[in-house]
């Protein structure tokens, strides 16, 4: 008789501080059920309050993994992307949230994990091994997520360029990068304002991007980052 | 609501009611402040290094935040306890179903979570034949749903982990909030709660003082069969003496009853920490989880109750039955 196999989850035997700062975080159903929940009000409110307009809906492809990426003007910015998602990804969907803006103060932390399900990458000091512990869970098939590789929010409304380390969670695998554009966010909640207008809001998404041709090096990962801004520049103007 | 009922759920003036309740609660209290000033008087004589007393300081303060969280409740009414149960019950089987990985299949984990939250209100409502029929139901759940996957590969384990995560964390646990609907469930729960808690400390004691054979070195190489024999003569001595004061005037009460209750206490509690290490061995882990700072997991504190829990109550309801004088279905109506 075969053995029964056991995989304890990767973040087995850490603190709650712990589990919410581990890139290794499973979700249960607890923090299923509260995503959930968060998501369905949200999209209400994105519905209501923004008449929320989604182009190209199907592109998305129908199974993780794949990188949701997109200009970056809001705190919306996230709630949006993952309000787009099917509800059936609800728990494989993490948001690469800034640790220094979102991890550090206890509150937020809860916040942005219980709610957002969303993952910290150190801007000042982000090692090569968290990049490669990121594209490790990416590689492992069952994540989504949500990244914007400008690496902070527009001050002006212009989308920076973006930031290699994008190229390095996807260089030289079969994972497609999804380019999406989001329009009127920077209008609604500038990183400068706190209480959101009610303005209209329209997410493009674009064709899934392959990179699997490519090699595992900086060249390539500059090169994706740039194949990929030009998507969503593409998607800007068209 | 029938006011005797809510008298016995909510009624926290009757915390003291039994002088047993009252006596053990001090006890406890006063153990607690005892370790307290023993460990601190220790440091400050030198006899014990930083890296052990910081590890005695984590235990009493885990302790001192769990007593309060175990005995609170009782103290309270039977609805806190029966409350606090199902609390330990889906936190139990949170780190079982993290351990083995049985929390991926996230719909085979809301069945058994949804099978605990059935036998809670079974137990609120003091029905027993819904309480009854809740396991084969769970049962029927977990093999339907764990079909839906299409995924012959892996189904046995899949309902087997399912059906082990009810039956130990959201059934066998769920005995000691069934005790509740008793109208002196105070004394009792109590009794078994600190019996069981000390049937530990008792194997720990006796196993460093005069343990030398080791019974199961491939379960649990710090058991030893010193330990084992010490813990079952003081746990049956204790719970047969304070027995004899909770059940006084009941079926229970006699001399030979009361040992035989004590032996099961400490006999199902020792294997219940064994069951608990033998499932870690399985998996290939330490500890259960981080959760109580110096003992591990839940599971590692609470793993002796898990099969002293049913023992004791159908041990218990044989002899004297546990709230027949109570009124049933007290939500749902009906007989």
């Amino acid at each position: 008789m075969e053995e029964w196999r056991f995989e304890p989850a990767h973040d087995f035997g850490l603190s709650a501080e712990q589990r919410r700062l581990s890139l290794r975080r499973e979700v249960g159903l607890e923090s299923a059920i509260s995503c959930f929940l968060w998501r369905s009000i949200t999209r209400l409110y994105l519905a209501i309050a923004h008449r929320l307009r989604i182009r190209g809906r199907e592109n998305l492809p129908t199974h993780p993994p794949f990188v949701l990426v997109a200009n970056h003007a809001s705190h919306l910015d996230a709630i949006i992307l993952g309000g787009i998602l099917p509800l059936r990804f609800v728990g494989a969907v993490f948001p690469i949230a800034a640790g220094d803006t979102f991890f550090t103060k206890r509150a937020s932390s809860i916040f942005a994990t219980a709610f957002m399900n969303a993952l910290p990458i150190w801007r000042k000091s982000c090692g090569a091994h968290l990049l490669e512990d990121l594209r490790e869970r990416l590689l492992k098939g069952s994540s989504v997520y949500i990244l914007f590789p400008e690496g902070t929010r527009t001050r002006t409304g212009a989308m920076a360029t973006f930031k290699p380390g994008l190229g390095r969670l996807v260089a030289g695998t079969s994972v497609p990068i999804v380019p999406c554009y989001l329009n009127g966010t920077f209008a609604a909640l500038p990183a400068s304002g706190t209480v959101p207008r009610w303005t209209k809001i329209c997410v493009t998404i674009g064709k899934p991007l392959s990179f699997s041709e490519t090699t595992n090096d900086r060249a390539s990962w500059e090169l994706i980052a740039a194949a990929t801004e030009n998507a969503v520049r593409v998607l800007e103007n068209g | 609501m029938d006011p005797i009922a809510r008298e016995r759920l909510f009624g926290f003036r009757h915390a003291f009611d039994s002088p047993v309740t009252f006596w053990i609660t001090i006890a406890v209290i006063a153990a607690l402040l005892i370790a307290s000033v023993i460990i601190w008087y220790l440091h400050a004589r030198g006899r014990t290094s930083d890296k052990l007393h910081d590890e005695l300081v984590k235990r009493v303060v885990s302790w001192a935040v769990m007593t309060p969280l175990l005995l609170g409740p009782v103290l309270l009414g039977a609805a806190w306890t029966i409350l606090a149960v199902a609390i330990l019950s889906v936190l139990c089987y949170r780190e079982f179903a993290r351990a083995t990985g049985f929390f991926r299949y996230r719909s085979l984990s809301i069945v058994v979570v949804l099978g605990i939250i059935a036998t809670t209100f079974a137990i609120a409502d003091h029905w027993y034949g819904f309480f009854v029929a809740i396991p084969p139901l769970t049962i029927v759940l977990l093999a339907m749903v764990a079909i839906l996957r299409d995924e012959p590969r892996g189904y046995t384990q899949r309902v087997g982990l399912g059906v082990i995560g009810f039956l130990l964390f959201g059934y066998c646990l769920g005995h000691l909030g069934y005790m509740a609907n008793d109208a002196d469930f105070r004394p009792i729960v109590m009794l078994i709660i600190l019996t069981v808690e000390l049937n530990d400390v008792f194997a720990y004691i006796a196993g460093k003082t005069f343990g030398h054979r080791k019974i199961t070195p491939h379960t649990s190489p710090n058991k030893t069969l010193g330990g084992a024999i010490g813990a079952l003569v003081l746990t049956t001595t204790l719970v047969s003496t304070v027995g004899h004061f909770v059940f006084a005037g009941s079926g229970v009460d006699t001399p030979v009853k009361l040992i035989g209750l004590g032996l099961i206490v400490s006999v199902a509690g020792q294997f219940g920490d064994l069951m608990v290490s033998s499932i870690k061995r399985d998996i290939g882990i330490k500890d259960m989880g981080a959760s109580i700072p110096g003992h591990g997991g839940l599971l590692d504190r609470f793993d002796s109750m898990l099969l002293v829990a049913p023992a004791v109550f159908h041990y218990i309801a044989f002899f004297r039955g546990f709230g027949l004088d109570q009124p049933t279905r007290i939500f749902t109506g009906g007989c």
